[in-house]
């Protein structure tokens, strides 16, 4: 079932008199409970995308519908309740609040959210249950992603957008991300987009979309993707 | 090219340099506005009072003095000058007001100045009007005036127009706080015009001028007349005293207010510089690391404290001046206080030191911010600010912190974390509040005085003065005729100063008196009451003693009370009391009921005054007061917008990022924007709490200043603490609510790029 459709989405930044057209009349139709990879080199056009999806960024032209809903035509407000409802993001450089604790950083989503699951629950499903109290600045960076994949996942969104979730983590905190990030779609059905421009991480993916210029220059379905112990970082 | 670099880092940060400049300006111009006028006024006053041989001291005698005293009082060594000298207050028939007609016998001491008309020629039969009052009442030159004295009409064609410094503030009496030309002025005669009116004159006083101390004028004098006299300086007259207490109330302004002022610009220049710098560190490293030497790197920033500086100054001297002429000028708040003709401004010397140390200091805090970051290497310096990492703060460990919400959370933990910032803020609300419950407690103050003069103490309706010649039988019977409370005023020496002793009849309760908390009490026939002003010298039941002035006799009486006078400086008794220690006295004025004009119908040679007249005096009084507090709350609040608004966009700036994120994790912009008001308000509410007593502590110490002239009650109204908390929380809404419809504009997708 078609939970993301993008139809002739066109996306133009301007910058003085010049005008970089970061997507171009894309089309693209994404299901749910997959995991799915944007790949990309750096420019192509994949975080735009990413960030059209996650109501951060309106299109210069075309129309998004997610869960049959435009969010397009969303104005300011429904676009915020669209992001505290239906989306959660987890950033390269995680983004956590540094006067908040681990469990605050979790817990404020139930201010947006009435659906918002337990932060205690979400932190130790990420392993992080003995670090509660502490502020962010006294993590890793490690801990500090699983800290915010347990926020995204703590309002209990349909889809989790992930940019680039491991670019500022060695290969072996990387895994680990990965590993939680696939289990979310496993076990509790989630719909995952990573953005990145690791090649290796695309084997992981239900679905691989690649970005070129601004276009959709390939969409494959992988019938046996791999896990994420068996990436060669 | 480091030229163009400060111009755009200007422009980027232009709310933060406009805020730096304002505050750099108000801080100078409020600096250099009240000193300005105070030094303004004594140069034109002081030049002025030379000018018209102002008299150094006033020499009174009740036998009155010869032209053989005058002679010998002139020949004594540094005596300069000396003239017999009579000052009376006489009515305006036809305009139904009056004049003080003032004489000076030989023309040295205490003229004039013909502003138009003739000069003064003792040959000439006419009167010099005071300018003002010739203005206000419609009269010119060559109209003729009919003055009424001891019952008599004079008719005198104006012959000039005139100012004199001996009158420079114009009042009736002591009771009259401001001139009013509309119902009393002044007028010039000359010795032959007074005799050809009355017959022949006897002089009262003697004015002169001399640099003698009051004791050695004393001794010269008892050597010089066989005569007891009374000997005031020119402190002790009104137009002196009047235009030195002003001064001093120009130099308290003058220091308190820029020292406030300037201490929050510099405060806020010390945080927002080092913001400036911790944002541009990588631009600094960059700097260092193409080869820039330190040295330079430092006088580039210096440029930043030196730039501001020297736009803040010009706009400060352009503000001080305007500040200046608001008050003294002809038009200004002193122009209905003060008459002089001279009007010009004057800048203190030492303002230019003050002014070129402000730019010295604001030049070195743009140094000293850059200096820190480079300290060390250039690598050190091109790695990007990082802010100090949290770390649970004792007001975490309370009972009730975990039920407190995720934005109380939030705002406690950021205010914790920026402390410089947080009380910045503090001491801008602080400062806010200060001035604005000084300036409108002040006005409370006032109005309460006024209210009490005209409610409590003033139950009469008209003051009739009686002339010297009236005895004590006499004015008794007129009282009664009127049903009136009659005083008797004289001067006496005690406690080695000299104060007036006041005699009341007070059995109709036309006049009143209000005990230390201002509750109204009876003059019991026991003993005397002191005013609060001498309560430190002696105690209730004690035996005082005092004589009256230049006399050898000592009257002894016990005190039975203290009292509040809100004007003079006095002792009073009641007329029992005085008949039963032995005092003697001439009664000098009835309070009555009976209106202005039916007055002459009881008693002729009396001098009526309208008790609306003097209260009028007393509006105009406040009119002035209201100019200056208008001043002081506009600036507060400049202050409070500029403070707030300041420290609020950096706030919003460092905090950037985190409210980008909890954009993304889908809060609204109002949510965001109530978190950020919600601090500014926390901050307001407390720099308010601090700044309430200051305020009031500010008053207290204003009223002790003032304590030499009036008695006056610390009153704040409960609706003054309102407005005052509407006002300071409205500004504090306002400007928060301005940096929150900045969320709007939080571009996530910039603002999550990049490193923490």
């Amino acid at each position: 079932m078609a939970l993301v459709e993008f139809k002739d989405v066109t996306r133009i930044y301007k910058a003085g008199d010049n005008e970089l057209r970061a997507l171009d009349n894309v089309n693209l139709t994404l299901e749910e409970g997959k995991f799915i990879v944007i790949l990309g080199p750096s420019g192509a056009g994949k975080s735009t995308l990413l960030n059209l999806l996650g109501g951060l960024d309106s299109p210069t032209s075309g129309k998004i519908a997610v869960d049959g809903n435009d969010i397009s035509a969303f104005s300011d407000d429904a676009l915020a309740d669209y992001r505290a409802l239906t989306v959660g993001f987890v950033f390269q450089f995680y983004n956590l609040i540094p006067t908040l604790t681990v469990f605050e950083n979790v817990s404020l989503v139930k201010q947006i959210s009435d659906n918002a699951l337990d932060a205690k629950e979400m932190l130790t499903e990420v392993g992080l249950a003995e670090h509660l109290h502490k502020f962010p600045s006294e993590l890793s960076g490690g801990e500090q992603q699983r800290v915010s994949i347990a926020r995204a996942l703590a309002k209990n969104p349909k889809i989790l957008l992930c940019d680039e979730p491991t670019g500022a983590l060695d290969s072996e905190t990387g895994v680990l991300i990965l590993k939680l990030l696939l289990s979310m779609t496993k076990n509790y059905g989630k719909t995952i987009v990573i953005v990145t421009h690791n090649q290796n991480i695309a084997k992981m993916a239900d679905v691989v979309v690649r970005v070129k210029n601004g276009k959709i220059s390939s969409y494959e379905e992988q019938e046996n993707p791999c896990g994420a112990d068996e990436i060669e970082w | 090219m480091l030229m163009k670099k400060m111009l755009r880092t200007v422009w980027n940060y232009k709310s933060q340099f406009i805020s730096m400049i304002i505050m750099a300006a108000i801080g100078i111009g409020v600096f250099l506005g009240f000193n300005i006028h105070w030094h303004s006024l004594r140069t034109n006053a002081f030049d002025f009072f030379d000018d018209t041989h102002y008299a150094d001291y006033r020499l009174y005698s009740n036998d009155g003095f010869t032209k053989k005293d005058i002679d010998a009082i002139s020949r004594i060594i540094q005596v300069e000058a000396a003239t017999g000298y009579l000052s009376i207050n006489i009515d305006v028939k036809d305009f139904n007001n009056s004049l003080t007609l003032n004489i000076s016998d030989n023309y040295t001491v205490s003229t004039m100045f013909v502003t138009s008309g003739t000069e003064y020629d003792e040959s000439i039969e006419g009167v010099w009007l005071s300018d003002k009052y010739a203005a206000a009442n419609g009269i010119e030159i060559g109209d003729n005036i009919s003055l009424l004295y001891m019952g008599k009409a004079i008719n005198l064609c104006v012959v000039g127009l005139c100012k004199s410094g001996e009158n420079m503030i114009c009042v009736a009496d002591e009771n009259q706080l401001m001139p009013d030309f509309e119902s009393h002025g002044f007028a010039y005669i000359s010795p032959k015009t007074f005799e050809n009116m009355v017959g022949s004159i006897l002089y009262p006083q003697v004015n002169i001028v001399s640099s003698l101390e009051k004791s050695e004028l004393i001794k010269a004098l008892e050597n010089a007349i066989q005569k007891t006299v009374l000997v005031t300086s020119k402190d002790e007259h009104v137009s002196y005293a009047g235009v030195k207490s002003e001064i001093e109330e120009g130099k308290t302004m003058g220091s308190i207010l820029p020292a406030l002022f300037l201490s929050i610009a510099i405060l806020t220049m010390v945080t927002t510089m080092h913001r400036i710098t911790v944002k541009e560190k990588v631009q600094i490293g960059t700097l260092k690391a193409l080869g820039f030497r330190n040295s330079k790197i430092m006088m580039h920033y210096a440029s930043y404290g030196f730039l501001i500086g020297v736009i803040g100054i010009i706009l400060g001297i352009v503000i001080g001046f305007l500040v200046a002429y608001s008050i003294s000028s002809p038009d200004g708040a002193m122009g209905t206080y003060v008459d002089m003709p001279e009007w010009t401004l004057h800048l203190p010397v030492f303002c230019v030191p003050v002014i070129v140390a402000t730019l010295a200091l604001l030049t070195l805090i743009g140094l000293l911010s850059v200096k820190r970051i480079l300290k060390g290497s250039a690598s050190d310096a091109l790695r990007p600010y990082t802010p100090k990492a949290m770390k649970k703060s004792l007001i975490e460990t309370l009972p009730w912190w975990e039920s407190m919400s995720f934005g109380a959370k939030w705002n406690v933990r950021d205010v914790l974390r920026h402390k410089a910032r947080s009380a910045m803020t503090l001491v801008g609300v602080f400062g806010c509040m200060l001035l604005i419950i000084g300036g409108l407690g002040m006005r409370d103050t006032m109005t309460l005085f006024i209210e009490m003069l005209d409610r409590d103490i003033n139950n009469y309706e008209t003051k009739v003065i009686l002339p010297e010649s009236i005895s004590n039988n006499e004015a008794v019977q007129i009282a009664e005729q009127l049903d009136g409370d009659w005083q008797a005023v004289s001067g006496i020496s005690y406690d080695d100063r000299t104060i007036s002793l006041e005699i009341y009849n007070a059995d109709n309760g036309k006049i009143r008196f209000l005990d230390e908390n201002n509750e109204l009490m009876e003059l019991s026939d026991e003993g005397v009451y002191l005013c609060l002003r001498l309560k430190d010298t002696a105690k209730i039941g004690d035996t005082i003693e005092f004589s009256p002035y230049g006399e050898d006799i000592i009257y002894r009486a016990k005190v039975a009370g203290y009292f509040r006078s809100l004007v003079s400086e006095c002792i009073i008794m009641s007329d029992t009391c005085a008949k039963l220690t032995g005092v003697e006295y001439n009664i000098d004025t009835i309070y009555t009921d009976i209106s202005k004009s039916q007055i002459s119908s009881y008693y002729k040679n009396a001098t009526a005054q309208d008790k609306n007249s003097i209260i009028e005096t007393y509006d105009l009084f406040m009119e002035i007061m209201d100019i200056m507090i208008i001043i002081l709350v506009i600036a507060a609040i400049v202050l409070g917008i500029v403070v707030l608004y300041n420290l609020g966009a950096m706030s919003y700036v460092e905090r950037y990022r985190e409210l980008a994120t909890l954009k993304v994790l889908g809060f609204r912009d109002n949510a965001i924007g109530n978190l950020l008001i919600t601090q500014n308000i926390w901050l307001t509410f407390i720099g308010s709490l601090i700044g309430l007593p200051g305020g009031v502590g500010i008053l207290y110490v204003l009223l002790k200043a003032l304590a030499d002239e009036y008695e006056l009650s610390l009153y704040i109204g409960l609706h003054t603490y309102i407005f005052c908390a509407a006002l300071i929380f409205g500004v504090s809404l306002f400007v928060g609510i301005i940096i929150a419809r900045k969320n709007k504009g939080i571009d996530m997708v910039e603002a999550l790029k990049g490193t923490e």
